[in-house]
């Protein structure tokens, strides 16, 4: 039953504990974790974004650049076909002095050459053999025969390598005349890489067909179709992801185009999307980690305190239950205290009577003598019982009296340690032939107390007369008497432990009613321990008793250094 | 002291009765009343040597009773007969005067004994009373007229 009642405490404290645990997290964690997630792609969004129209802006400013330089060495061309004659042109080291003035800055032009409108080379300066080579039937011959100046896309020509040539057509004196340069692959290939995005960032530039005018440098070679090509011409920076395939594993890619203007060639950028966006993606986990850090501290300490709560709560419920205990024991002391005064009342006068009654017949037999023998002894017999069994009930009345009656105390200061002293010499004859010893472990140090000896001394008496009898089974045993001063110091305390036949769980919660005995009939009245509690109680202390079957029991005796206040003192 | 005059007071009838049986057989002359109020009627149309009062009874109980007979300024010697086993009620009325104190049920000889020792006491303070009455009328003769007034 107790088993019972304390599981479903153990299940209602768990249910507290988990409601706590409940509502700490709804108001706590998950108001956090809403914000922190919210907050963390809010800003992960906005950082992307941001991310995403830098890297348009640079690409645009590539562009720019890479329009500039062919512009540039388009214009260089142009002025020197307007400010020479064709004569001056062809004087001898005039070409090669251009080429070197051209490329004194950087290495941009390969060679130079001027070549007639039947497409033979006039002049010629650079590191190939082609002043023999007739260029009427080549594209680029005809477009800057049609157009007056182009630049072309990569070709292999007469040189059999990939390069781009820049042409412009001079009209002079009826005769028309073509100035060409070969731009330096080498070179507009590092001037088209040099932007840095990533590790993995690759730049390349494409023609209008699809064709790589540069190599990148993740494979793909110069001169071929790059795959997945889509023409669309337009203006503007696009921005787009794309799933490559990286060696054995999908990779996304994040491709950034835009059209240059002359010639229209298509400058792409690639990246790999996780190592572009790896500063948001660090900030991103780092923010997550600590918030869910944060979290998971919060729920430890919110277990932890919890924890603690509810075993204080456990502790005061436990608190409030003894006290409840030793309220509903003091009660039932008291209204059985009442009541047995009455009965004891109400049964000593009929006693009263019945005593009389045995004196007027003890007066009258003296007076006529019984004649029949056998009568005469059976009437002294049974008056003699009759007798025995009125003091006999006399004795027990007086027991619930004094139970019920105890309203005065006469209060005297008693040393513990010597008081205990007088009680055991008291007890050793008795305890010795019954083959039990005492063995008192008194703590000198020890204040006395201001208490009622006499009451102390009937309360001692008693347990100790317990503890004798309650070796009777084994007819030897150890009584251990120890004394010492309250965890509060405000009191001291006394053990009376016993290794007799021990009390039994069922019993151990009735050992202070009144008139509970497992003593046979006439032995024992059961009012004992209930006089030493109601004794303890009144003086101010109280009683704790622990017992194990077979193995012995401890009462543990705590006295209040001064009594009570309200106690009602005599002396 | 054989002849003793003995007010036997007490709501128990039949307890009352059966000592009353019980002290006659022992030679006391006893006078048995059921409440205090007939107990200080009877004294107040006679002397008693020791009065034998229960302290509970219905009405007037024993102390109240005990306090009345001390107002009569007689000289007797109360008893207290008490069921109930407390100090108490017998203390209190032991300082307002009474002898002593037997609680019920009671061995006839015990009471015997204490019946003695307070007509003892009784005796010795009418001696005593004598006495001072003796003095007074040795030292004034015509104090004789007033002493029984």
């Amino acid at each position: 039953m107790d088993k019972r009642i304390e599981n479903k405490k153990n299940i209602q404290y768990s249910h507290l504990f988990r409601r706590f645990i409940l509502l700490t997290m709804i108001c706590s964690l998950v108001p956090l974790l809403l914000a922190g997630w919210v907050i963390n792609i809010r800003y992960s969004r906005f950082a992307r974004e941001r991310m995403e129209k830098t890297l348009e802006t640079r690409v645009d400013y590539h562009r720019k650049i890479i329009e500039i330089f062919l512009k540039e060495n388009k214009t260089r061309l142009d002025f020197i076909a307007r400010t020479h004659t064709i004569a001056s042109l062809k004087a001898k080291d005039q070409l090669n002095h251009i080429l070197k003035s051209l490329n004194r800055d950087s290495w941009t032009l390969t060679d130079i050459g001027i070549i007639d409108e039947n497409g033979d080379h006039m002049a010629y300066v650079g590191p190939y053999d082609l002043m023999d080579k007739n260029y009427i039937d080549t594209f680029w011959f005809k477009e800057v025969m049609e157009r007056g100046s182009y630049t072309s896309d990569m070709f292999m020509g007469f040189r059999k390598e990939p390069h781009f040539v820049m042409a412009v057509l001079k009209h002079e004196n009826g005769r028309r005349w073509i100035l060409r340069a070969t731009v330096n692959t080498e070179c507009f290939r590092s001037l088209v890489e040099n932007v840095r995005i990533g590790k993995t960032g690759q730049v390349y530039i494409l023609n209008s067909k699809g064709i790589y005018q540069t190599s990148p440098s993740s494979g793909g070679e110069i001169m071929t179709l790059a795959p997945g090509f889509e023409s669309k011409l337009h203006g503007d920076v696009t921005f787009r992801f794309l799933e490559a395939n990286h060696t054995d594993r999908k990779v996304r890619q994040i491709v950034c185009e835009t059209w240059l203007k002359d010639p229209r060639w298509l400058l792409v950028v690639r990246v790999n999307e996780n190592e572009f966006f790896e500063e948001v993606r660090y900030a991103n986990r780092a923010t997550l980690v600590s918030l869910h850090l944060s979290a998971l501290i919060i729920l430890i300490v919110t277990v932890l305190i919890t924890r603690h709560m509810v075993s204080v709560i456990k502790r005061g419920d436990r608190e409030v239950e003894q006290m409840n205990e030793q309220l509903i024991q003091a009660g039932k002391l008291a209204s059985i205290g009442e009541l047995s005064a009455g009965v004891a009342h109400e049964i000593n006068n009929p006693l009263a009577i019945i005593m009389t009654e045995i004196q007027l017949l003890l007066d009258s037999k003296k007076r006529t003598p019984i004649t029949d023998q056998a009568f005469g002894e059976q009437f002294v017999d049974s008056l003699d019982q009759i007798d025995k069994q009125v003091l006999r009930c006399k004795h027990i009345t007086r027991n619930l009296l004094k139970f019920a009656r105890r309203t005065h105390s006469v209060m005297e200061t008693v040393d513990i340690n010597v008081f205990l002293k007088e009680v055991i010499d008291l007890m050793e004859r008795e305890a010795k032939s019954d083959g039990i010893k005492f063995t008192p472990i008194l703590d000198d140090s020890l204040p006395t107390i201001l208490s009622d000896p006499s009451q102390l001394q009937q309360v001692f008496l008693n347990f100790i007369n317990n503890a004798i009898e309650a070796h009777e089974d084994n007819g030897y045993g150890v009584i251990t008497l120890t004394t010492g001063l309250a965890k509060d110091k405000n009191g001291i305390v006394i053990t009376v432990a016993d290794t007799g036949s021990g009390i039994s769980h069922q019993d151990i919660g009735r050992i202070f009613d009144p008139f509970f005995t497992k003593k046979s009939p006439g032995r024992g009245t059961g009012l004992g321990l209930s006089i030493c509690y109601s004794i303890v109680k009144q003086l101010g202390g109280y009683i704790h008793v622990e017992s194990e079957m077979g193995k012995g029991t401890c009462f543990t005796l705590t006295f209040p250094l001064k009594p009570p206040e309200d106690l009602n003192m005599q002396g | 002291m054989i002849g003793s005059k003995i007010l036997l007071v007490d709501d128990e009838e039949i307890f009352c009765n059966n000592m009353t049986k019980l002290l006659q057989n022992r030679s006391y002359k006893v006078t048995a009343v059921y409440n205090g109020e007939s107990a200080i009627k009877a004294l107040e149309q006679e002397k008693y040597d020791v009065v034998v009062l229960d302290l509970k009874m219905p009405g007037m109980n024993g102390i109240a009773t005990l306090k009345q007979i001390k107002e009569l300024g007689i000289i007797t010697e109360t008893l207290l007969l008490t069921g109930h086993g407390s100090i108490d009620s017998a203390v209190e009325a032991i300082r307002l005067g009474a002898y002593d104190f037997l609680t019920k049920p009671c061995e006839i000889d015990e009471l015997v004994e204490k019946i003695e020792g307070a007509w003892r006491k009784k005796d010795d303070a009418w001696k005593k009373d004598m006495e001072e009455k003796l003095k007074k009328v040795v030292e004034s003769p015509s104090a004789v007229f007033k002493l029984f007034v």
